[in-house]
């Protein structure tokens, strides 16, 4: 289904006509003089970048934990009573059954997000306690999650919760948001769908509205914990 | 070295004592002075302002003025920061442009020819007691003159330079601003008044003449305890 | 609110400005803690000119090549379903958006921060239609709730109150009992803004960067209210002006880069949001529905003149948080949505000079603010090539100054005539000396004695020295 645009030529005619020329058809991305952003972390191994990344998150207020795969389940065991428990949503991801996270969970009402129930999985989002996703790319330099939106994972899971928690593999981490916006920039060129939402999420919600004072958790959670794991 | 003198009509005018200072400093470090008669306002007042062609005509009597000269060295980072300007404005004037750059290419701020050309750092002054220094404006983020005046205030001996709170806080001045927006300014000029107190320095130093009829005027009325210097005075203190 | 705020001229503006010592307060407290924080964001960097000029080319190339970018931007919006109107005037915007949310039978609006939005004067627009609209930021929330005070800051609107403040203003409109603790006020919002958020129909959002490549908008939060905006109305509408545009998503991260070190000294925010398109068909959360209103509003005429670089602005407000200006007399007093320097600049261009044509003389032109933009506007010359068209094209310089200036440039041109007036000035100003200043100055002196001291023109001035001290050299 293809949207409509309006009113476009006489914007443009306006744009064209302020620059005295007629309307650019064609325009090749240029070479760029400067690429700083390709200096950032430039020769650091994965441990150096993992090194940032724990250290980011003292500043971003996020718990930071690294474990092994067979000692996960015992992390986030962990990290969930830290969080008070409760009711947990989670999206629909294979990887908490590859990683054998149920029985972390056992104690808990787990919500599994489930596109044919439609909004009812928002409502459940609202009333979880912890929302647990997994980070399709983590970014060193600002501890910085990446979630990717599609009907099995829904937008709000990471939103509406109290509290959040991401599992992050190891070998998801890169540098900083350079490498994660050409990982996309490559979907794109290979004729990828791009998901619908890419969020980039930086430890919890906050605020420093009221005279620059930072309040953790405004509208999203007010608490997060980031768990590393090595890979399989 | 032969330098040739721009005073400023600041200085020429309120404050000679900074343009004789000037003098003797280069003398001391081995330089010989010319100063041309010709020479009148560097037009920053009328350019400030908006009146760009008013602006031209001190300016290209300059430009005619200094069109010789090998060294251009003022005590000011403002009015030399207006020399390195006039290029921009004479930009595409088949008559001044290349005159424009290449007096421009010639300018020196005081502290910046002591260091950068002469290659001194030790002008051998001699001042007891602390100072303050205000790092003007124009002088740090115009003619990009960041360094060389605490270059050179370190090697006064008995003097100590003390850490200036808000120091990139312009001090109020900004020409006509001050008389136009007088109110604004004087609050600026207040603010930067109490940091200097708060530092109990007895000095003020400062590289160009405005800030510190601005920043002085303001201690004076204050009655503060407070004396302010031009860097040139202090350079030529012994 | 319109771009224009108050009706106060302004000098009233600068008065009330002055006198508010919580705001003063409030303003100097947060630039000293944003000056530290930016400049250390910039330097763990180690290259940041580079960054800043990466930045510029950026802006400039798209800037240029404006037409082009809109035109694929929209063509790929388009393709994934989404609606785009292009909008000329403040009229064509609101007009597009009441219709869309008619359509819909949308009554409750929630909204995430939007300086375009405020510019249209959207909230007003939609509440005359009948819709409830809702800021979600919660410095906008606060100044929606105390009766729409103006925003005074372009990324911290509620910078000019305090928390006691905004602690009654809780009191009175939400019924509010508890202490003016930042952490209790904000979960009180919280409490009040979930339930808006989950029962509202329409989300209303403005756009950081648009990528023309992917057809994404992106959204830069430390709240996560545009999350909640675009996640749960069913219809989403955004409003971007038309510059805010990049070509591709590698673009848009060097952007979002510069943009959160600039604005609060963070290498990102808590929240970087890139929406592309309504959701998809199974997708539960997202719009079903998306429009993208692209706002002229007066910008095109700027393209192509010596005013275009004012457009490269990514609405840090870095120039704001190191303006000496905007630290004493606050955001109100430039009475344009706009403020600081960014303002100064901009406000006039929107907005025209009768409403705005003392805001480019509201700087001593210290230069902070051109150091500390992220993509180089050189804001402080944009600020003198106003005074130059207010000047020499708008007329609307006083008469007093055009003589003075008339004379300045005669005067100071003339060496004789330069000789003369400052040999004569010492007794020119002898009624008002004593000693070697001067306490009450004449005409325009009189702004600078109020507070200062004026030095009286020294009897022998340099150039006299000078000259008899060679002539004493000559005799030896």
């Amino acid at each position: 289904m293809t949207g409509i645009i309006q009113n476009r030529d006489v914007f443009m005619k306006n744009i064209a006509s302020q620059y005295g020329r007629t309307s650019k058809k064609e325009v090749k991305r240029p070479q760029w003089v400067y690429r700083p952003q390709d200096e950032v972390m430039k020769s650091a191994s994965t441990d150096d970048l993992l090194f940032v990344l724990k250290e980011h998150c003292k500043r971003i207020h996020t718990d930071f934990y690294q474990t092994s795969v067979s000692n996960l389940p015992t992390t986030l065991r962990y990290v969930i009573n830290e969080f008070g428990g409760g009711r947990i949503i989670l999206p629909k991801d294979d990887r908490f059954m590859e990683y054998g996270l149920s029985e972390s969970m056992a104690d808990h009402h787990v919500d599994v997000w489930d596109y044919t129930k439609g909004r009812e999985n928002i409502k459940l989002a609202e009333k979880a306690n912890i929302g647990i996703t997994f980070s399709e790319i983590t970014l060193a330099e600002s501890a910085t999650v990446v979630l990717f939106s599609d009907r099995n994972k829904g937008r709000t899971v990471c939103m509406l919760p109290k509290t959040y928690i991401s599992i992050i593999p190891k070998s998801s981490i890169v540098p900083r948001m350079t490498q994660a916006a050409q990982l996309i920039r490559g979907k794109v060129e290979t004729g990828e769908i791009l998901p619908t939402c890419i969020n980039f999420i930086t430890g919890p919600s906050n605020s420093a509205d009221i005279e620059m004072d930072l309040v953790v958790g405004v509208h999203g959670p007010v608490r997060a914990a980031y768990i590393i794991v090595e890979d399989k | 070295m032969k330098v040739t003198l721009f005073s400023t009509c600041l200085v020429d005018m309120f404050q000679s004592n900074v343009g004789k200072a000037t003098v003797e400093v280069l003398e001391r470090l081995g330089c010989v002075i010319d100063f041309p008669e010709s020479q009148v306002c560097c037009g920053q007042p009328a350019y400030n302002s908006g009146y760009v062609n008013e602006a031209k005509e001190p300016m290209k009597r300059m430009i005619e003025t200094f069109k010789d000269a090998e060294y251009i060295v003022t005590p000011s980072g403002s009015c030399a920061a207006m020399f390195k300007e006039y290029p921009h404005v004479f930009k595409g004037d088949e008559k001044w442009e290349q005159k424009a750059i290449s007096i421009a290419e010639r300018t020196y701020e005081l502290s910046q020819f002591i260091v950068d050309v002469l290659k001194i750092e030790d002008v051998g002054a001699r001042l007891e007691g602390t100072a303050a220094y205000h790092t003007s404006c124009h002088m740090t983020r115009l003619l990009h003159v960041t360094d060389a005046p605490f270059t050179l205030l370190k090697h006064v001996k008995g003097l100590e330079v003390v850490p200036l709170p808000g120091a990139h806080n312009c001090c109020g001045f900004g020409g006509t601003f001050s008389v136009k927006m007088g109110q604004i300014s004087e609050q600026m000029v207040d603010e930067k008044v109490m940091s200097i107190s708060g530092t109990k320095a007895d000095y003020l130093i400062g590289g160009d003449a405005g800030c510190l009829i601005n920043i002085g005027g303001r201690i004076e009325r204050k009655g503060m305890p407070i004396k302010s210097m031009h860097l040139a005075e202090v350079l030529n203190s012994r | 609110m319109p771009m224009k705020i108050g009706t106060e001229n302004f000098k009233e503006r600068v008065d009330s400005g002055i006198q508010n010592d919580f705001m003063r307060a409030a303003v100097s407290g947060a630039q000293e803690r944003l000056h530290g924080r930016r400049l250390a964001a910039a330097e763990e960097l180690g290259n940041w000119e580079e960054w800043r000029s990466h930045g510029e080319e950026i802006r400039q190339h798209v800037l240029e090549n404006l037409d082009y970018y809109l035109d694929q931007l929209a063509e790929n919006v388009v393709k994934l379903g989404g609606h785009v109107f292009f909008a000329e005037t403040a009229e064509d915007a609101n007009t597009y958006i009441k219709e869309v949310i008619q359509k819909k039978n949308g009554k409750k609006v929630v909204k995430s921060k939007s300086m375009v939005t405020e510019e249209i004067n959207l909230n007003a627009a939609l509440e005359e239609v009948g819709c409830e609209v809702l800021e979600t930021d919660l410095g906008e929330y606060i100044l929606q709730i105390d009766e729409h005070d103006p925003p005074s800051h372009i990324v911290a609107p509620a910078l000019h109150k305090n928390k006691e403040q905004i602690r009654d203003v809780f009191k009175e409109k939400l019924g509010y009992t508890k202490t003016e603790n930042p952490d209790e006020l904000t979960a009180h919002v919280r409490e009040i803004l979930r339930e808006k958020f989950l029962h509202a129909d329409i989300g209303i959002t403005g756009c950081n960067f648009a990528v023309a490549e992917t057809g994404s908008i992106s959204l830069v939060t430390n709240e996560g209210n545009a999350d909640l905006v675009t996640s749960l109305p069913k219809t989403q509408i955004t409003v971007m002006g038309m510059e805010r545009v990049v070509p591709t998503y590698e673009e848009l991260e060097v952007l979002v880069s510069l943009l959160t070190r600039s604005a609060v000294g963070q290498r990102l925010t808590s929240y970087i949001t890139v929406l592309t398109g309504p959701k998809q068909v199974h997708e539960v959360d997202g719009p079903e529905e998306f429009h993208l209103v692209i706002v002229d509003n007066g910008r095109s005429k700027i393209l192509g003149t010596e005013f275009q670089s004012v457009l490269q602005c990514i609405r840090c407000a870095a120039c704001v948080n190191v303006c000496p200006v905007y630290r004493h007399v606050g955001g109100h007093a430039y009475g344009s949505i706009y403020s600081g320097p960014i303002g100064a600049v901009l406000s006039p261009l929107l907005g025209g000079y009768e409403d705005y044509k003392e805001l480019p003389y509201a700087s001593s032109l210290c230069a902070a603010c051109t150091d500390a933009c992220p993509v180089k506007i050189p804001l402080h010359e944009l600020l003198l090539r106003h005074r130059q068209v207010i000047v020499e094209k708008e007329g609307k310089a006083p008469i007093s100054e055009k003589l003075a200036m008339k004379a300045f440039g005669l005067g100071a041109a003339s060496p004789m005539l330069y000789k003369f007036g400052s040999k004569i000035a010492p007794s020119a100003m002898s009624p008002f000396t004593t000693g070697t200043s001067i306490s009450k100055g004449p005409g325009p002196l009189k702004a600078w004695t109020e507070s200062r001291e004026f030095p009286a023109p020294n009897k022998e001035r340099f150039r006299d020295w000078f000259k008899s001290r060679d002539k004493e050299g000559e005799k030896s």
